[in-house]
């Protein structure tokens, strides 16, 4: 007998901390995130170096909850994310791999390694846009959605296959790789909040 | 592949068998689980003495999960378990956020299994305990009382208002929750 489904059950029989109606409303809205025939890829540990913005983690250990890149992947795509708030907002960064519409060999391997620090910035134009950035696509048809609990922003894909999307709220973030013919890729839900 | 053509009501949910995916799922049924178990997800995320937004983010997390295991769940007539026990873990994750401590390995949970004790997470049930709770002796009964109604009170509130030193808090917190347990456990 838990600890906390006791005391759960007595604040249930007190009845003095209902449910907020804005935490039944995200309840109820999740259901919209449902992604039918889509693939959950599965998390990957990294041991390569961190992102430009996570600080001090030890290599190869992610932080519960902290920054960091964060690698999903699944048969024949990988996924990597980078998500931090800053001034309350989420910025997420990251790059899926292989990318569309290009050759991927070696170069593509050392624009990898390079990880975070080279990925585009999240300010600016590609900070608060609603719709898509489709000057920076690759033609592909490749995009990818950044999905929060409240918000969802698409953007095309560049030929290095980076994104980057700023201006969300804090909180529960997923990332969808959509690709023309076949079922969507998205990472697990992550956690990130200062 | 799930029929579209006869949506499951909540009932055709609860009963449905463990064959079925919960892909099938449509939005009112969707809705009936959030009715049915929110305000459990809810008092156990806040038994952590998560503030309002960590609750809500542990709550919302459990919802999350279940939008991304939907067609991994193969025990709806579990479903309930299995919110309140991933609501459960994300939680503890919270908490531990807070509390500073890094968890050692990858940061996202791997596949929660209905855990069969968050069967109690219920209302009646609940009364049933705070009849028991009354009949501890102090600090017992106010320290579990303040427990339960001001989850996210610090130590330090709790001192002051029990005159107790911070320090013998958490000890006589499980000590007194173990006293509980052997109450619940003995015949009414």
């Amino acid at each position: 007998m838990r600890d906390e489904y006791l005391l759960a059950a007595l604040r249930m029989a007190a009845g003095a901390d209902p449910v907020p109606g804005r935490v039944s409303a995200d309840a109820r809205a999740a259901f919209h995130l449902r992604l039918p025939e889509g693939i959950v890829a599965a998390p990957v540990e990294i041991s390569g170096p961190r992102g430009a913005r996570s600080g001090g983690g030890a290599p190869g250990v992610p932080e519960d909850d902290g920054p960091g890149v964060r690698r999903f992947a699944v048969a024949g795509l990988t996924i990597d994310v980078e998500a931090v708030v800053a001034d309350g907002r989420l910025e997420v960064a990251g790059q899926v791999s292989p990318a569309s519409g290009c050759a991927f060999g070696s170069g593509t391997d050392a624009g990898r390694d390079s990880g975070p620090s080279a990925w585009p910035g999240t300010g600016g134009g590609t900070g608060t846009g609603t719709g898509t950035d489709t000057g920076s696509g690759s033609g592909s048809g490749w995009q990818v959605e950044i999905r929060t609990s409240h918000v969802s922003k698409t953007r095309d894909l560049s030929e290095n296959g980076r994104f980057a999307v700023g201006g969300l709220p804090a909180g529960w973030v997923s990332v969808v790789c959509h690709r023309p013919g076949e079922p969507p890729v998205s990472t697990r839900w992550m956690h990130v909040r200062s | 592949m799930c029929s579209r053509s006869v949506p499951p009501s909540m009932r055709e949910v609860t009963s449905m068998t463990v064959e079925k995916s919960l892909a099938c799922l449509d939005q009112a049924a969707w809705e009936d689980l959030v009715a049915r178990f929110g305000a459990r997800m809810w008092a156990v995320a806040r038994a952590f003495g998560l503030s309002h937004t960590d609750a809500a983010d542990a709550v919302q997390g459990a919802w999350l999960r279940m939008v991304e295991n939907l067609d991994g769940i193969r025990d709806p007539e579990r479903i309930g378990a299995w919110l309140v026990t991933t609501t459960r873990h994300e939680a503890l994750r919270l908490s531990r956020r807070r509390r500073g401590e890094v968890a050692a390995g990858h940061d996202l949970p791997d596949a929660v299994l209905p855990d069969p004790a968050a069967a109690i997470v219920d209302a009646d049930f609940g009364r049933h305990v705070w009849e028991r709770l009354d009949t501890l002796d102090e600090p017992c009964r106010s320290l579990l009382r303040m427990s339960v109604l001001r989850p996210e009170a610090t130590y330090a509130q709790i001192a002051i208002r029990l005159d107790i030193s911070p320090g013998s808090i958490g000890p006589t917190r499980a000590r007194c929750m173990s006293r509980l347990r052997g109450l619940l456990e003995e015949p009414a």
